[in-house]
């Protein structure tokens, strides 16, 4: 009855977890949303938990923060089985994607709430709650009820009063996605830095790979309930386990290719080598557009650990920062990007060029993958 | 573009119809201070004179007084017994709520003469005829599907976010309710005490066989008095509803703003 599928789910061990996932395992009814998770967080560590929508991000969230019981499984704080324990018992911190502010209290008693759950004398209270919004830098608006807020002010009372009951683990789901850009890169600042002053341990649940890129420890990719991969922002970019990783977080062409038996791939008519290893057979290619350099004479000469191959220019875009440019390899498209500057000689559809990246930039994967 | 003929023409149909629903409602203030014998509109002369009737009326006055008490009793009851009904339906999701709100909400389908003939038969063997507890027990059969329906809607309607918000901040399920469910029902809970004080000051299908001579309410009794005479008695019983029902959606009005309790 109790047989369990263990998919390819990535273990991700750690030294000393402070949060532990083990084997957890969500059903509604026949449907596995999450398929034998297993997951460390270290201490102070800012984790995020990355995927298109579906992938059971925030269904792992809410089972940390135990409004969802798994099915199988068991996690862990700080060595303390909460597997079974109620949300209001297990202190965690928790900042939800519409914020959730109580509409009928003032700011001040929002951020006040948990504190007096925790029978706290008024004085401390008061303390405690000035000192909380100072940090989002929002005691000028104690007195104010949430609907006189703009988003980004609920966010941070919202943040405040997650923060003030100091939690064991703060649990932050989607934060920032209904704020407009310009705020959000303000918020995912101010959030990093106050993780690192508090050093509070943080689990992340984002689909924005700018947000998991740049605000988080470690990145734990998710697809369809399972791992993908788990890893810190550079290796998850430099190094993607899977094609679905190398295609979600950051940009990627991606081509189809033939592995041979002396481990060249074969791209069209043209020869090219990878340092991954995969089998025989028909393989996906994955080359990051901006990785690709573009020798329009076609004589530079290029290092050893280069791959060339000859393309046809099929169409430029125009994106502002970048200029992208769409190149025709024997039916295969490259889209290669470059930044532009001002004095940007004019290009046009049908010229020929050669195209050069490295051989680690090369991310060959199974086609079965 | 005040002058479009689309608003001129859309302002007249709308004041036609209003006055179609709220004509016969005018007709009784005047009549209510008619000086005539009997009920006529135009009325020959002015009086207070069925104002004064109305008060000096011992039978009219108590059954006011029934009726309000009656709606104050009935009104507290149904909260009571369908805030905590509405929460295992909407949030608890028990097996069977489904059911349990279709059984509630039935009788807001059956034709009110045969619930009224059906408790009829239940009571007169049990001894609650003309008796209040039986009044409010019949009552409540109306009120609750009222009740139940607008506070489920309430309910439904609030994010379960800041009641699992509420919980990982430390607070016990029951505490979440009292400090965060409730009151964010306030809008709901006002809606439907209005509408169950309406319906029960108001009813008089399921009434009319609950009640004898020992114990009437105002509706009824004034349903009897125009059976048997035909003076503007019934015009002054008739102000006094209305101005109770104005009264009753004023405070709703004043307290939450009358779309807010019961349009969402």
């Amino acid at each position: 009855m109790m047989h369990q599928t263990i998919k390819g789910s990535g273990v991700a061990a750690v030294k000393d977890p402070y949060l532990c996932l083990e084997g957890i395992n969500k059903k509604y009814g026949l449907i596995e949303v999450i398929s034998n998770l297993n997951l460390e967080v270290r201490k102070g560590e800012l984790i995020a938990l990355l995927g298109p929508s579906g992938c059971g991000k925030t269904t792992t969230l809410r089972m940390i923060a135990g409004l969802i019981t798994p099915t199988a499984g068991r996690i862990a704080v700080g060595g303390r089985d909460v597997t079974r324990i109620a949300p209001h018992g297990r202190d965690m911190g928790l900042v939800f994607q519409s914020y959730a502010l109580f509409p009928h209290m003032t700011v001040a008693r929002n951020v006040a709430f948990g504190l007096e759950m925790r029978g706290l004398s008024r004085a401390e209270i008061g303390a405690k709650v000035t000192r909380a919004l100072g940090m989002v830098q929002l005691e000028h608006l104690a007195g104010r009820k949430p609907r006189e807020l703009s988003g980004g002010q609920q966010q941070r009372v919202a943040l405040a009063r997650a923060l003030v009951i100091e939690p064991s683990i703060l649990l932050l789901d989607e934060p920032l996605s209904n704020l407009d850009a310009k705020l959000r890169d303000e918020m995912r600042t101010q959030i990093r830095d106050i993780q690192q002053q508090l050093g509070i341990t943080t689990v992340f649940v984002t689909h924005d790979q700018v947000e998991a890129l740049s605000m988080c420890d470690r990145i734990v990719v998710m697809k369809g309930g399972l791992i993908e991969q788990v890893g810190t922002p550079h290796e998850i970019y430099e190094h993607p386990a899977t094609p679905f990783v190398a295609s979600f977080v950051g940009r990627t062409n991606r081509i189809k290719g033939v592995r041979n038996a002396d481990g060249s791939i074969g791209i069209g008519s043209s020869l090219i080598r990878s340092a991954s290893s995969v089998k025989p057979g028909d393989v996906m290619v994955m080359v990051r557009p901006h990785r690709i350099r573009i020798d329009w004479s076609g004589t530079e000469r290029q290092g050893e650990t280069a791959n060339r191959i000859a393309a046809s220019l099929s169409r430029i875009t125009f994106v502002g920062d970048v200029i992208q440019y769409h190149f025709d390899v024997d039916g295969s498209e490259f889209i290669v990007e470059e930044s532009t500057i001002k004095s940007q000689a004019g290009h046009h559809p049908g010229k020929q060029a050669v195209l050069s990246w490295a051989v680690e930039d090369t991310f060959v994967f199974g086609a079965d993958q | 573009m005040e002058d479009n003929p689309t608003s001129w023409f859309m302002r007249v149909t709308v004041g036609l119809l209003f006055l179609f629903l709220l004509a016969p409602v005018l007709l009784v203030f005047p009549i209510s201070f008619s000086g005539d014998r009997v009920l006529a509109f135009p009325p020959s002369s002015w009086s207070l004179r069925w104002y004064e009737a109305l008060l000096g009326n011992s039978v009219m006055m108590r059954a006011f007084l029934t009726s309000l008490g009656l709606a104050a009793v009935v009104t507290v009851l149904s909260l009571i017994i369908a805030i905590p009904a509405s929460y295992a339906i909407v949030r608890l999701k028990v097996r069977g709520s489904e059911f349990l709100f279709n059984l509630f909400t039935a009788p807001l389908l059956l034709p009110t003469i045969v619930l009224g003939l059906a408790i009829l038969m239940i009571f007169a063997s049990a001894g609650l005829l003309a008796t209040f507890t039986g009044l409010v027990i019949g009552h409540l059969v109306i009120t609750l599907p009222y009740a139940l329906r607008v506070l489920s809607v309430s309910l439904g309607n609030l994010s379960l976010a800041c009641e699992e918000a509420a919980s990982s901040l430390g607070a016990k399920p029951l505490i979440v309710f009292r400090k965060v469910t409730l009151p964010m029902m306030a809008p709901g809970i006002v809606a439907a005490t209005a509408l169950c004080f309406l319906v029960s000051f108001d009813e008089v299908v399921i009434t009319l066989f609950l009640t004898g001579p020992r114990m009437t309410t105002l509706p009824v009794e004034l349903f009897h008095h125009v059976e048997s005479q035909a003076d503007p008695l019934v015009a002054s019983v008739s102000v006094l509803l209305i101005l109770m029902t104005i009264a009753v959606v004023m405070i709703v009005d004043r307290t939450m703003g009358l779309t807010k309790a019961f349009v969402k």
